[in-house]
């Protein structure tokens, strides 16, 4: 937890002219750590990231990476480097020569150059592929190169903007974890920009996630997922269900329901709660009365939509417990694990 | 399969036609037809006055064969320095075109300037102007009376420089005429090339000039190819300007092979100049397409 810190981002602010921008940006990634700014397409994270990177001149506000300010320099001159979402080979060099040229800009030796590159395609799994055009590699084949030309700049902070957002599930899947591989073995600084949500859970160190130009919460991926601080949060990862109910002195009143929760909230509220979270009785025992309307099985876990006074519910249970609910069966629901929001900070 | 010449459709138990009538030997039947108009085009237009262009070449008064044609073109004085002046006319116009072209076309792709928007929306106001006209201005501008020639003549008592009927005339008629078609190409070559290849560029250190050299540059050169084959084509070929604005001599080879051939009634050393001008346009041609198939691979 002593780890130095080796981005640090003061008070950015940048604001296009179409309104659309980030305000007020503070934040700081550790050496070694890989941060994930996470968000819907236009909540700025891209920003940061260019800015950081040197494309984009912010309006106010420092980026310092090893305690010293980099905001002067440009991007030739920035000891970061990005990975882009587009595959940005150029497509008139070999592999070989697409590694090599920001080493030779760097006059380092022929021979050593030879070695690193040969190093950096064995790190990304293309060992051999020298003389090959990025044209005659796959997409996935292509980002790989990216990654590697990046990671021979021996970057003080690695900038991902989207890399694998143009390849398929699988393929994507299969990379997400190479990096993961390639980031504990060079203990490299990352920050790593995606709107997908499974990807940043899976990846990430800690998870920044941004609305409308702001952060809304920074924090492991577990904490982000069972904790979600605001509602935009609890709306963006995973799924959920929000219920509208009405708190008072301590309690929730859900329909005919009542919940308990903290005293400190009054008015009307939404109830946040996690598919997984959602339990069921009998409709004898109390809780929020339900009919089963649909069972779907999804693999090894099925997803039971419910019917309630207060909308629709989803459930998810492991397949051979859905087996007993039928549609049409009345139940009663319980949550294991609720948030609250206040309903005006939608 | 079965040896049968007529085989039942499945669904329906007909025969089918024979092969003759298939809808593959139709479409392709069909092809051909509207391919027909084309090659014909090209037969009568380009491919038959050819031949009879070098069968004319080669045959002196008496009509029968003999270099004599072709040995006149390259030993005359005046038809040799002709030659001499329009190959020089042209790789002087090519250089400057395309070095202007492309200076133009990396401003207007790189420049997010209020003059940039501006040469974008003009730039290719010459190719809508016919050239007769074009033609006629330049005279009015630069001729011995013309604008420059009257305005000049507020400052100074001194004759006005030779613009029209010299090469310094046909040398901007060329560029008035070639650079908005080259920017054209260049700038859809130059933007073409994504900001992200040079962003990558600029991330791995490179500087602008590197990113010159090494990015933008290489990216575009196919290009700058196909723009210096027609230029090329377009100058050597051109005949409007070098007719109106050219010297008398030595003249522009479209020129003289007119004079040839409408006023001293040489057909065959007209026809020679006529095949000497194609087999350099052919050349330029050959060069043209070798790369493109070195590109393809």
């Amino acid at each position: 937890m002593t780890a130095q810190v080796q981005l640090s981002i003061q008070k950015l602010t940048k604001r296009y002219k179409t309104g659309e921008g980030v305000t007020g940006i503070s934040l700081d990634i550790k050496q070694g750590e890989l941060v994930t700014l996470l968000g819907p397409s236009g909540c700025g994270k891209t920003t940061v990231l260019r800015s950081v990177g040197g494309f984009l001149e912010p309006d106010s506000g420092d980026i310092q990476i090893a305690g010293k300010s980099v905001l002067h320099l440009p991007p030739e001159k920035r000891p970061t480097a990005m990975v882009f979402q587009s595959y940005n080979l150029w497509p008139h060099m070999t592999v070989y020569e697409n590694l090599a040229f920001g080493l030779k800009i760097r006059k380092m030796r022929k021979e050593q150059i030879r070695d690193a590159v040969e190093r950096a395609l064995q790190l990304v799994r293309l060992p051999g592929a020298e003389q090959k055009r990025p044209t005659e590699l796959s997409g996935g084949q292509q980002q790989r190169v990216a990654v590697a030309r990046a990671l021979l700049l021996e970057p003080a902070v690695l900038l991902l903007d989207e890399p694998f957002s143009a390849l398929d599930a699988k393929l994507r899947n299969e990379l997400r974890e190479e990096l993961r591989e390639i980031q504990l073995s060079t203990k490299l600084t990352m920050m790593f920009v995606t709107h997908d949500q499974e990807e940043a859970l899976s990846l990430s160190d800690r998870i920044i996630v941004m609305n409308r130009g702001n952060i809304e919460q920074s924090d492991s991926p577990q904490q982000i997922y069972d904790t979600p601080k605001s509602l935009f949060v609890a709306n963006f990862i995973g799924r959920m269900n929000m219920l509208d109910g009405i708190a008072e002195n301590g309690s929730i009143q859900i329909q005919n329901w009542e919940l308990h929760a903290s005293p400190d909230i009054s008015g009307k509220v939404v109830v946040a709660v996690r598919p997984e979270d959602v339990r069921w009785k009998d409709a004898s025992n109390p809780g929020l009365a339900a009919t089963v309307k649909q069972v779907m099985v999804l693999g090894h876990y099925a997803e039971i939509t419910l019917l309630t006074e207060a909308g629709i519910i989803r459930m998810f249970l492991p397949r051979e417990e859905a087996l007993v609910l039928s549609s049409g069966q009345s139940v009663s629901l319980t949550f294991a694990k609720h948030a609250v929001y206040p309903q005006s900070s939608v | 399969m079965n040896g049968q010449s007529v085989t039942p459709s499945l669904p329906t138990g007909k025969s089918l036609k024979p092969s003759m009538f298939s809808r593959g030997a139709r479409r392709s039947a069909l092809g051909l037809v509207m391919v027909l108009p084309s090659f014909f085009l090209l037969l009568f237009m380009i491919v038959v006055p050819i031949f009879t262009s070098i069968q004319e070449s080669l045959k002196g008064n008496d009509g029968n064969f003999t270099w004599d044609n072709y040995k006149y073109l390259f030993t005359d004085p005046a038809m040799s320095s002709s030659i001499k002046y329009t190959i020089h006319l042209t790789v002087v116009s090519s250089i400057m075109v395309l070095v202007i072209a492309y200076l133009l076309a990396v401003f207007l792709r790189f420049s997010t300037g209020r003059l940039a928007k501006w040469i974008e929306r003009l730039y290719y106001i010459p190719m809508f102007i016919p050239s007769v006209i074009a033609t006629y201005g330049m005279i009015n501008m630069y001729g011995n009376h013309g604008w420059l020639a009257r305005i000049m003549l507020l400052f100074t008592n001194e004759p006005f420089m030779r613009i029209i009927y010299d090469y310094k005339g046909l040398l901007l008629a060329n560029l008035w005429f070639n650079i908005p078609f080259a920017t054209m190409l260049l700038s859809s070559a130059l933007s073409s090339i994504p900001n992200s290849a040079i962003e990558g560029a600029k991330d791995v250190g490179a500087g602008k000039i590197q990113i010159f050299i090494r990015i933008i540059l290489p990216l575009s050169f196919k290009s700058m190819l196909v723009a210096a084959t027609f230029v090329v084509m377009g100058v050597i070929g051109s005949f409007t300007a070098p007719f109106l604005i050219g010297p008398n001599a030595p003249q522009v080879l479209g020129v003289a092979m007119q004079q040839q051939f409408s006023v001293y009634f040489e057909t065959g050393i007209a026809s020679a100049c006529a095949v000497f001008m194609f087999a350099i346009c052919s050349l330029v041609g050959y060069f043209y397409i070798r790369s493109m198939m070195k590109e393809e691979r």
